[in-house]
């Protein structure tokens, strides 16, 4: 195996890590993954050597994110998104997830794409300021916008979550 | 010391490592005198430890076998087509129960072809097989030796009572266990067994199944083959390129086991 494989292969783990915050479901980031994995090979040439394989794989599965993301948005099907997508989305029940993490990664499905992109970029994925303007292609000062709505509406979300959770108890 | 208005824009460069150091004395002095912006910036810590958190198992999850074999090209995508539709799900997740499907393991194809779920099963079985039974130190996370533990760890995990077949009778001793993502959320347990010519089998199983049948599946450009069961709310696949036949038989005496023991 060559040295590039190599490093794509190492990379697998955080593009599913990232994918799996974009989207939640885990075949469909799997799936997001793939047709990344898929991309970057066709076009291993492009890939400058010393160039950061992790930047240049998130670059990828990131525009193919936003791509989608705005299709889906301009053929009006991000309308079927309810506001109360986030709880629906919870259905698979399982035990895996404690109450804590669904309750965030669905808070996280439901802030707006470009602001869950940049917020997770730096926040899980620990990337800089500069570097995750460079993979989302966006200015410094937009990525920090988007970066500090994500938070303010991902704890407007969290508290939602857990005053209607507050109310459910009482009620039984 | 520079002296600087901070505002709410220097909790998020704080918290993101962004602000200057020679910043930094200045701005915790600016937090100390401010508990609206102290409160602030503890919740977007605690709400980053969440996010964190939440996520970390990924790193720990084995890699599916479909995304190593793009990287090393040894499928051939053709799956693509029909692969689900991420973005979709995406858009639409409430509405469209998408990707439970997972379109790996191009080139399977049914002997005996039941429900979606049952083919599901059995490429995960197999797949699961493929890449780990070949392995020889890394096979299983927990070894034989440790069974009493592999049990309960496994019963823990995939939700269900779980006993580790004794297959001496058919000639295989097991090596151990392994936890591994089924599809969609779920966990499936994978017990490796080998005989005394090396030859192994693994015995597949999750709690996932609200359906009943059985039968058979394998690979049309050959490999390893998988008997599967649904039954009692769990699913399970004996894999392995054993003769059809003694396949079967180690089912069987796999199947039994894994009732009494759940029935005990």
């Amino acid at each position: 195996m060559d040295d590039k494989k190599a490093a794509i292969l190492s990379e697998i783990p955080r593009l599913r890590r990232y994918a799996r915050s974009l989207l939640r479901d885990r075949d469909s980031a799997d799936d997001l993954v793939q047709d990344c994995l898929e991309r970057a090979l066709v076009r291993l040439d492009n890939w400058q050597t010393g160039e950061s394989p992790r930047r240049w794989l998130f670059t990828i599965m990131h525009h193919l994110f936003i791509d989608q993301m705005r299709k889906v948005n301009r053929r009006g099907e991000a309308a079927m998104l309810p506001l109360e997508a986030g709880e629906a989305q919870a259905a698979p029940a399982d035990q895996v997830e404690t109450i804590a993490s669904r309750e965030i990664m669905d808070a996280l499905q439901a802030i707006s794409p470009d602001r869950r992109a940049a917020l997770v970029m730096v926040a899980i994925e620990g990337f800089s300021y500069a570097e995750a303007a460079n993979i989302l292609g966006v200015p410094a000062g937009t990525l920090m916008s988007r970066i500090a709505r994500g938070r303010e509406e991902l704890r407007g979300l969290l508290d939602d979550t857990s005053r209607r959770r507050s109310i459910r108890i009482v009620e039984k | 010391m520079t002296r600087r208005d901070f505002s709410e824009r220097d909790i998020h460069m704080a918290l993101d490592g962004e602000l200057p150091g020679e910043e930094r004395m200045a701005y915790d002095a600016w937090l100390e005198a401010n508990p609206e912006m102290k409160a602030k910036s503890a919740r977007y810590i605690a709400d980053r430890a969440a996010m964190r958190s939440a996520f970390a198992d990924v790193m720990d999850e084995p890699v599916p076998a479909r995304l190593r074999q793009v990287v090393l090209g040894e499928a051939p995508s053709k799956a693509s087509a029909w692969r689900s539709r991420w973005w979709l799900s995406a858009a639409a997740a409430v509405m469209l129960a998408v990707g439970g499907l997972g379109g790996y393991v191009a080139g399977v194809d049914s002997i005996a072809r039941g429900g979606e779920g049952d083919d599901q099963l059995a490429e995960q079985a197999i797949a699961a097989h493929v890449t780990y039974a070949a392995e020889n130190r890394h096979a299983v996370e927990v070894p034989a030796s440790d069974k009493d533990h592999l049990q309960t760890w496994l019963s823990n995990r995939v939700g269900l009572k779980l006993v580790a077949p004794d297959l001496a009778a058919e000639g295989f001793e097991l090596v151990g266990g392994r936890l591994l993502p089924a599809g969609g959320q779920g966990k499936a347990a994978m017990l490796l067994y080998e005989d005394a010519k090396g030859e192994r089998i693994s015995l597949y199983v999750t709690a996932d199944s609200s359906e009943t049948s059985k039968g058979t599946y394998a690979a049309e450009t050959g490999g390893p083959e998988a008997v599967y069961w649904l039954d009692k709310g769990y699913a399970c696949a004996v894999v392995g390129s054993l003769p059809r036949e003694r396949l079967s038989d180690v089912a069987k005496s796999a199947y039994g086991q894994l009732v009494a023991g759940i029935s005990s």
